[in-house]
């Protein structure tokens, strides 16, 4: 065991101490994840809706009606809107012409001129606006009446500020049964990416690291190692270990940044260790059959990164398993990811303990168990053939 | 000595490997997971109600949602209990249930609470439902202001009813007119073709240029440079190795990932200067990896770092927005310029109208080539 130890450490200090890592270890994942979070996590869920004209009563009036609905609103020129709103960077535009805005101000009907974006989403927002400015212009309706019922101005005025404070708004109490609301409800806005990030990167450092295992092989390390008093089966048991440590550091690393840096709450922290070793062993099997099965280390690299990416996109990394469609949400459990990133789940957003995250655990266990015997079996071939 | 080049690499699989099988593999499985959540219409819908009997103004919340022409809405009046369970069950996306005493409560300006439930799968059509019925509920809200205004200011209780009709009729309407705006996105399938094979152009470029590097490495530059010939020829013929292999990979994927996802890009002419106007970009890249790293290795590694920073800024993954000043320094990307460009042509833009996108790849090409000979080489001459 200290031979296979000592092996292990090693390839943990090679893999530190190659400086392309740094990026692809420490900086990059995080990076993702504050892009990821930032972009999707929490608000402007409401719409973004870009309003063109100049600084009129009208134009205030509306932005400040849909600011209170919630709606993020930026204020540009005309060129612009229509700019946002062709790229997808903005739901809705909202044209005020001058005319519009002096019809407002004398108190007549007022005409204004939208266009809305071609993405998802964008229809929902269009009748966020028709609700925001329905209302704009009650008030002057309100005086009006006020005054045909023998009221004079500036008393009415009192009497319905009055009145608005007194009066309580009928409102909506929407309760939300959607399973996928559910799950997410109560996430940070980096929780949901943390999961999936870290996931990605393990696997992925893992059989980018393949190439490693061929240069060993290459460089004759094996065969040096060998002839010290270390027996065959050390020598594959420290490369396994080196790789499970590898992947188990990157993960752990990932874990303890985001938590820092992002305030993401990995819920059970010992659980979701122990998911994580599982899951890196699993990855350390396949970056050995891969490091064991190809010769040419650029080839593998290739291929560690192209698996890496698909897996990872296939088990919910890149897109929540929850948001796939049911078939694929099946198909996607061929991938060690799904099954960790169930797991993740279960833990962090259901306080699930050991009994209720077996099933996952096992699954990975077999997956780790079937791909460490082949890729030590391949291995053991791989040492017996030249390079 | 460009088409020995050519031969190498071809022969070498990691140039299909990283130029086209990852690529394609990857926009697969983005297509299936990603692809299957891009569906624009907006669906029929059913929403169970509960209306108290005799409730004039809950009549009036539940029937607007009838009046909703983007789509259609089929409200189903049940008992509250039935309600919610018919959401449960799948049978209605919405239950509404409006309280007993609903309307008398609006009338007073007393507290009323409209309780509603979302169901499984509840999207954009239970979005719209609902903020029409806000709509109703302020209608109804500013009536029972004015009433209550006209209370206090000694209007005769007989007259309330008739003040707040006045009061609605008199409110001038804001109306709001539907213009058209010019697309310029690519579908969710169309943007990641596109981004992929933008961001896997900054790898299957650096196949060509990078050799430099391992020439220098393994000697056989000191070799090529004494054989009579300008030196300018071996960069230039590495060059062009790029330039081909980037221009074929992308061409390649743009109309496999075309034909596969059901994607079209628009005009063949305005698509095609966008690949040469984007393999140039890419390539003056690798021109500064070249000069400045020291080993093939430092080389590949600062590749990858570079293209997937380009390529996660330019959308390869999933689709950046940003306003402002990030917007702008987004944009000088050229992985998101040949996207955007793209973007243009699929929605019926032509030569004329991708001038934008074309400017800031070929002004990326040319600043990096001059960067690419300005920096001082850490390596040996090139």
């Amino acid at each position: 065991m200290r031979a296979a130890l000592a092996i292990a450490g090693v390839e943990l200090r090679r893999f530190l101490r190659d400086r392309s890592n740094i990026f692809f270890v420490f900086i990059f994942p995080l990076l993702l994840v504050l892009v990821i979070g930032s972009q999707f996590g929490g608000g402007g869920g409401n719409g973004r809706v870009a309003i063109a004209g100049s600084d009129t009563g009208l134009r205030s009036a509306v932005t400040a009606a849909l600011k209170d609905d919630g709606v993020t609103v930026t204020l540009t020129s005309a060129d612009v809107v229509r700019e946002l709103l062709s790229r997808g960077r903005s739901d809705v535009g909202v044209f005020i012409s001058p005319d519009a805005a002096t019809a407002f101000d004398a108190g007549d009907d007022v005409v204004l001129e939208t266009v809305t974006g071609s993405q998802q989403g964008t229809a929902a927002v269009l009748q966020r606006v028709r609700t925001a400015v329905g209302g704009l212009l009650a008030t002057k309706g309100q005086v009006t009446a006020l005054a045909g019922a023998g009221v004079a101005e500036p008393e009415a005025g009192a009497a319905l500020a009055a009145a608005s404070a007194s009066v309580t708004r009928p409102s909506l109490e929407v309760v939300d049964i959607d399973r996928i609301a559910q799950e997410f409800s109560g996430l940070g806005m980096f929780d949901l990416g943390a999961a999936g990030e870290t996931l990605l990167f393990v696997f992925l450092a893992s059989l980018a690291g393949s190439s490693t295992l061929i240069q060993t092989r290459r460089l004759g390390v094996m065969a040096r190692t060998l002839a010290a008093p270390v027996s065959t089966r050390q020598a594959i048991a420290g490369q396994a270990l080196g790789r499970l440590t590898i992947a188990v550091f990157q993960g752990a690393y990932i874990m303890l940044a985001t938590a820092v840096l992002f305030r993401v709450s990995w819920g059970n922290l010992w659980l979701s260790l122990l998911v994580l070793a599982t899951f890196s062993a699993v990855a350390a099997g396949a970056a050995m059959l891969i490091g064991s099965l190809i010769d040419n280390d650029g080839a593998a690299g290739g291929i560690g990164v192209g698996l890496g990416l698909v897996l990872a996109a296939m088990g919910g990394c890149m897109l929540p398993l929850e948001l796939f469609p049911a078939t694929l949400r099946t198909i996607a459990h061929i991938t060690p990811h799904a099954w960790a990133y169930d797991a993740f789940a279960k833990i962090r957003r259901h306080d699930a303990g050991l009994v209720d995250i077996l099933p996952q655990l096992g699954v990975l266990a077999a997956m780790a168990a079937v791909l460490l015997v082949v890729g030590t079996w391949t291995l053991r071939r791989s040492m017996a053939r030249a390079i | 000595m460009t088409a020995s080049d050519l031969r190498q690499r071809v022969r070498d699989r990691s140039v299909v490997i990283f130029g086209l099988v990852v690529p394609l593999a990857l926009m697969f499985v983005f297509n299936l997971t990603i692809g299957s959540t891009d569906d624009l219409a907006l669906e029929p819908i059913t929403v169970s109600a509960s209306v108290p009997a005799g409730d004039q103004l809950a009549a009036t919340l539940v029937s607007a949602l009838a009046q909703v022409d983007a789509f259609a809405i089929t409200v189903d009046e049940v008992p509250a209990d039935e309600a919610r369970s018919q959401v449960r069950s799948g049978k209605a996306q919405l239950a509404v249930v409006v309280p007993d005493g609903f309307g008398e409560a609006v009338q007073r300006g007393g507290p009323a609470v409209v309780d509603v439930t979302e169901g499984e799968g509840s999207g954009i059509e239970t979005q719209i439902a609902l903020s029409v019925m806000q709509g109703v509920l302020d209608h109804l809200s500013a009536s029972a202001v004015v009433v209550n205004a006209g209370l206090q200011s000694g209007v005769a209780p007989d007259q309330l009813g008739a003040l707040a009709q006045q009061a609605g009729a008199a409110t001038p309407t804001v109306t709001l007119t539907e213009g058209k705006a010019s697309t310029e996105q690519l579908s969710t399938s169309g943007a990641l073709v596109a981004g992929q094979a933008g961001l896997f152009l900054l790898f299957t470029v650096g196949f060509g240029v990078l050799g430099l590097v391992a020439e220098r490495e393994q000697g056989t530059m000191a070799r090529l440079r004494s054989m009579p010939m300008r030196p300018g020829l071996i960069v230039a013929a590495k060059g062009l190795v790029s330039y081909i292999l980037g221009v074929v990979a992308t061409t390649v994927l743009l109309t496999v990932g075309a034909r596969f996802f059901e994607v079209s890009f628009g005009s063949p002419v305005a698509v095609a200067a966008l690949v040469l106007c984007a393999v140039a970009a890419a390539t003056s890249l690798m021109f500064i990896i070249a000069r400045v790293a020291r080993t093939a290795e430092q080389a590949s590694v600062a590749q990858s770092i570079l293209a997937l920073v380009l390529g996660v800024a330019g959308g390869a993954f999933f689709p950046l927005t940003a306003t402002g000043l990030a917007g702008r320094l987004l944009d000088l990307n050229p992985i998101a310029a040949f996207t955007r460009g793209l973007g243009i042509t699929s929605g019926g833009g032509g030569l004329m109208d991708i001038g934008v996108p074309v400017v800031i790849m070929l002004g990326f090409a040319v600043v990096g080539l001059a960067v690419s000979r300005l920096v001082p080489g850490r390596g040996r001459e090139l």
